[in-house]
């Protein structure tokens, strides 16, 4: 780490009887880092915190090596785009993008304006007021309006959340070149892992106010350890208790539930051994579905379903075949609540 | 279900009728002459001219006064929030003859506040002050009420983009927060003044004949609803109704006025008018 871009050491807040922390997360410039938990456990609480608007209990929060914690928001030069981003519904799109200028007192306010309204294919809704415009459209302005400001970091909320696959590969390009070209550091907060994972160089993962830990992405498939983690990181075996104690007639229910933690179980793609050929012990194809140009298989056993694959399309068993299903049960885990 | 849309239809036409049928009775009885005569009525047209004045003055204490309370309200939680809450609300819950009587007990010669008020010019008692105060204690409940929903519905994310991108807290609330309150603030406004120009039991007990000075067209005069009110006990429904429909009429074409100037002005600020 350098002492260059955001430094959070040991933040605690403790807001509304949530208590966040301790946590510490750094983004160096032109990086991102992505914040990902599950519902309630202080991901927007901390990039708040961060913003500025929630007072902290303990810890520090730096940025290029200078304390901010009293630092008002308003002259942290934070671009900080909240859940539901926060658009000036009154106001024109253009009025959205150049308020950051406007506020300054620039009196050319809409010439610089312009040039980021084309840059994100902004100006032929120009003079539309935010509730008329698109998804994508709407998070174009708040992606144009927070890089106006000129900020020296990007906070963000589910960046590209509410958007088809294609915008988000379209939008998620524009960002990581805006973030290559002005070295800005980003930390952003997301339930996508296609968001997380075409944006973010490290994922913290926080549960319940408490940081799991922080990695790279593709380090997490071997660090899961609790069930929502295996679940975003793409494990597609996941099962937790309680559907296993649904399962106790099943062939391999009882099994991993003597293996389960309190989160459940984890049955990992190499913990698998399968094959297309008949054989012994055997399961039944209850579905194929299409993954990419291949084809994933889901296997049933009793209530439990397990994914295999993918395989090819010309290789993809009928529904209702015998394939030959085992599990190494070495190779399982069980999972932390 | 055709059945239940058709009930519906007939309760709400009923209740429309309702609303409209003693209106249009008022006009349909005082006659296009009648109304002329309210207006060659010199002390009558004093009477709304000195009504107008009053309510505009209290609607601008009441904005000044109400939101803000509406703004805390709506922004903040806090202990005793729900308490400040049913305050607001008393003006609206009791009978105005009452309130009349509490602030006569509050504002009469002798006691603190009304010793204050006149060593300041403004005694209350059967003085335009007097008016002004019984119109601001039964109208500002509506400016909070209604400003506090308006600035409820404002996303707070809206405000704290705002800041972000550089606006202090002063400059966020006149930028953004105020901006999207501003209609629910307008209709807050309009209210307290229809219910100001409709009050008379306040009026009635505090201040129903009242000395406005010099340059009014006559020593004494009184809050229009009053002026019918005495009109009737007087000289009968033919006065007082034709009065009634020209009150109405001036009511209906400041209402209609504010409400279109508010639709065709620009939004705060130099943000809001051209893109």
């Amino acid at each position: 780490m350098t002492g260059g871009g955001l430094r959070v050491d040991e933040l605690e807040v403790v807001r509304d009887g949530f208590r966040l922390g301790p946590v510490s997360v750094a983004v160096e410039p032109g990086t991102a880092t992505a914040l990902i938990g599950p519902s309630g456990a202080g991901k927007t609480t901390l990039l708040r915190a961060v913003a500025g608007f929630l007072p902290i209990r303990r810890g520090t929060i730096s940025f290029d090596g200078h304390r901010i914690e009293s630092t008002p928001p308003e002259r942290r030069q934070f671009g900080w785009v909240p859940p539901g981003l926060g658009l000036f519904e009154r106001r024109s799109v253009r009025q959205n993008v150049g308020y950051p200028l406007w506020i300054r007192g620039d009196d050319d306010w809409r010439v610089r304006t312009e040039p980021w309204l084309e840059r994100f294919g902004l100006a032929a809704v120009a003079d539309r007021r935010p509730y008329r415009l698109s998804s994508g459209e709407r998070q174009r302005v708040a992606m144009a309006r927070a890089l106006a400001a000129g900020p020296k970091l990007l906070l963000w909320d589910e960046p590209l959340g509410a958007l088809d696959v294609e915008s988000v590969a379209a939008l998620s390009a524009v960002l990581r070149e805006v973030l290559e070209q002005e070295r800005l550091p980003l930390l952003l907060v997301t339930h996508d892992p296609r968001t997380a994972a075409s944006l973010a160089r490290e994922w913290v993962i926080l549960d319940r106010g408490l940081c799991r830990g922080s990695a790279p992405p593709g380090s997490w498939i071997d660090r899961a350890r609790d069930r929502f983690t295996a679940r975003f990181v793409g494990h597609r075996n996941v099962f937790g208790r309680e559907e296993l104690e649904a399962a106790r007639d099943s062939r391999w229910g009882p099994v991993l539930l003597e293996r389960a933690g309190d989160g459940g179980v984890l049955v990992p793609s190499h913990a698998i051994d399968w094959s297309l050929t008949a054989g012994s012990p055997h399961a039944t194809v209850a579905a194929i579905r299409p993954q990419g140009d291949q084809w994933d298989i889901e296997i049933r056993d009793g209530r439990l379903s397990f994914t295999v694959g993918p395989v090819a399309g010309s290789d993809a068993p009928p529904i209702g075949a015998s394939v030959r299903f085992d599990i190494r049960l070495d190779r399982v885990r069980g999972l932390e609540a | 279900m055709r059945l239940g849309y058709g009930l519906g239809g007939v309760l709400s036409a009923s209740l429309l009728l309702l609303f409209v049928l003693p209106i249009a009775a008022l006009f349909w009885t005082a006659g296009s002459a009648g109304i002329f005569a309210a207006l060659a009525n010199q002390g009558f047209v004093v009477s709304i001219e000195f009504t107008l004045l009053a309510s505009a003055i209290a609607v601008a204490i009441g904005l000044l006064l109400g939101v803000p309370l509406g703004y805390f309200l709506a922004r903040f939680e806090f202990r005793g929030r729900s308490l400040i809450e049913s305050i607001v609300l008393l003006p609206v819950m009791i009978p105005h003859l009452v309130v009349g009587l509490g602030l006569l007990l509050v504002f009469l010669p002798g006691t603190p506040l009304g010793e204050a008020a006149s060593a300041v010019g403004l005694p209350v008692f059967d003085h335009p002050a007097g008016v002004v105060l019984v119109m601001l204690y039964v109208g500002t409940s509506y400016v909070v009420l209604a400003s506090q929903n308006a600035f409820r519905s404002l996303d707070r994310g809206a405000v704290e983009a705002a800041r972000s991108l550089g606006a202090t807290p002063a400059e966020a609330f006149w930028s953004v927060s105020l901006p999207h309150a501003a209609s629910g603030v307008l209709t807050g406004g309009l209210l307290m003044w229809a219910r100001g120009v409709s009050e008379v039991g306040g009026f009635l007990i505090l201040a129903a004949a009242v000395y406005p000075g010099p340059g009014w067209g006559g020593p004494v005069t009184s809050p229009a609803s009053v002026y019918i009110y005495n009109l009737y006990g007087t000289g009968g429904l033919a006065g007082a109704t034709a009065a009634s429909a020209l009150l109405v009429l001036v009511a209906l074409a400041i209402f209609l006025a504010v409400r279109a100037l508010a639709g065709a002005a620009p939004r705060f600020g130099p943000l809001g008018g051209g893109g």
